[in-house]
């Protein structure tokens, strides 16, 4: 559940989002549209608990605190931010999840193709390899780690913008299949990926 | 080096008056030394000492402070002139090619591509391009003039100083690899660090602080084992090379006091021998530091390519 009660955000004294309020039910798709710079972003990380508003509330699974709605998500930004770590480091981020779980969500982003062709597999060290890697390669790194997190609730940040239409579609389909009984919040300036949403939501009519 | 044989001939007055006046100051430093030499041995010898004789020293003592002087003013007045060649005619490239692309912007990229190139080669020109270029010239007139003194006792110096020279172009490049290796870590750490700041929403919505603490840590420590393996190395070899260096010196000695003694070479050739020593073994044992510094400067002034 993802609750937003007359939220405002302001950046350096000028308005990015004005007395916003919603409310997304558990399991529920929002499909956030908008042009560049209508502050579709800021919505998703003040959802991510990556800032603070400016007045109002964020509540996210009854949390209302940053830091502990960070716990309550998973998100996959535009661009990969991936470290310069093994790609099982990049998808587990230090924690501890067994084998097969690791296997099962590189099915999902269809990695395991790719990690298979690798000398050292899914402990290849991505640091002086990761200009080799494609856009499609390093979101779906992105996908992955996301999906192994195991959250309820999933926040995408216009995953495919830096792809081209078909690997756009392979992560979209991924991530849509793994969305499917969990809260999703899509922010894009595309109305297309959002025919099967629950809620649409444009920022540019607010 | 087409930049730098533009940048001397426009200012070949100014190029041509610090080559005489370091041609000045290093012959004048070298007839007031021969010239102390020469009273020495006239004492030695005990022959009169003409008040024309102790008025020449005076002139040529006087000469030698005064062609110094005037060896680094215009040095330093030269080396300006060069730099602001080389910043004008870089603003003026700067300026025609930001007109001529219409975009303002263009201006600040190139300046940032470029400044550091310029900074370097400024630098070089005004600290040390004229300082090498007198030392350099001190070092051969000193040489063909100790050769034409004492051809064997030239030797004894010269010889050891070209050991040294190998034993620093040895040294040298041990630790250049070695800073390479310190650089390769201290790049990836930085990587690390970089990664880290720009990766900070990702770390914190996936709990990733432990994991990036850990990787910055094994980063510091991977670069820390090179950096200071490269100071101890590097303290182990200047500390060798400034003994090493005295080697020469003690061999002019040794075999000079001998032949003084054997009655091959007056006491006012050796004075005059130790007096000059240093300007020769220097120049040999500092050539392949100004050859790297010199291939360092002609290399940022073809990156600069203004001209």
């Amino acid at each position: 559940m993802i609750r937003l009660d007359n939220v405002s955000f302001y950046y350096e004294k000028q308005p990015v989002l004005n007395h916003v309020s919603l409310f997304v039910k558990k399991g529920q798709k929002l499909g956030v549209l908008g042009e560049s710079g209508c502050g579709k972003s800021t919505l998703l990380k003040l959802m991510a608990g990556l800032c603070r508003p400016s007045s109002g509330t964020v509540t996210v699974d009854g949390e209302s605190e940053p830091a502990r709605i960070c716990q309550k998500v998973s998100v996959v930004m535009q661009t990969p931010m991936l470290l310069p770590m093994t790609i099982r480091e990049n998808i587990t981020m230090g924690h501890e999840y067994t084998e097969e779980w690791i296997r099962h969500v590189c099915e999902e982003a269809n990695l395991t193709k790719w990690i298979d062709t690798l000398p050292k597999g899914i402990d290849t060290y991505l640091g002086d390899r990761s200009d080799e890697l494609s856009g499609g390669q390093a979101q779906r790194v992105a996908i992955a780690r996301a999906m192994c997190k195991d959250a309820g609730i999933l926040l995408l940040d216009e995953p495919t913008s830096a792809l081209d239409p078909e690997n756009a579609a392979a992560v979209l389909e991924a991530l849509e299949r793994y969305a499917k009984n969990r809260t999703l919040v899509h922010v894009t300036h595309r109305p297309e990926h959002l025919k099967a949403y629950d809620i649409v939501m444009n920022m540019d009519e607010l | 080096m087409p930049v730098l044989r533009i940048l001397l001939k426009r200012n070949r007055f100014w190029v041509m008056a610090a080559v005489v006046a370091a041609l000045a100051s290093n012959m004048s430093q070298i007839f007031y030394i021969f010239l102390i030499g020469d009273l020495v041995n006239k004492i030695e010898g005990r022959q009169a000492i003409e008040s024309s004789f102790v008025a020449l020293i005076c002139i040529f003592m006087l000469s030698n402070a005064l062609t110094l002087y005037v060896d680094q003013y215009v040095g330093r007045i030269t080396a300006e002139k060069m730099a602001h060649s080389l910043r004008m005619a870089y603003a003026r490239r700067l300026v025609k090619r930001a007109a001529g692309e219409g975009n303002a912007c263009d201006a600040g990229a190139v300046m940032s591509v470029a400044q550091n190139e310029l900074a370097q080669a400024d630098a070089y020109l005004g600290n040390t391009f004229f300082q090498i270029t007198g030392k350099a010239f001190s070092g051969v007139l000193v040489l063909i003039f100790l050769l034409f003194q004492d051809a064997l006792l030239t030797m004894t110096l010269l010889i050891p100083t070209i050991f040294i020279l190998f034993y620093v172009v040895w040294s040298g490049r041990r630790l250049s690899a070695m800073v390479n290796a310190a650089q390769d870590e201290k790049n990836r750490m930085n990587r690390v660090a970089y990664g880290t700041i720009h990766a900070f929403p990702v770390i914190r919505i996936f709990g990733g602080e432990d994991l990036s603490r850990k990787a910055f840590d094994a980063a510091i420590t991977r670069w820390v084992r090179p950096a200071s393996g490269l100071g101890r190395r590097s303290a182990l070899y200047n500390t060798l090379s400034g003994i090493v260096s005295m080697i020469p010196l003690l061999l002019l000695l040794l075999a000079g006091s001998g032949m003084v003694i054997e009655g091959h070479i007056m006491l006012g050739t050796l004075i005059v021998f130790l007096n000059l020593q240093k300007s020769l073994t220097q120049f040999v044992m500092n050539l392949p530091s100004w050859l790297s510094g010199f291939r360092v400067f002609t290399a940022n002034l073809s990156r600069i390519e203004i001209m």
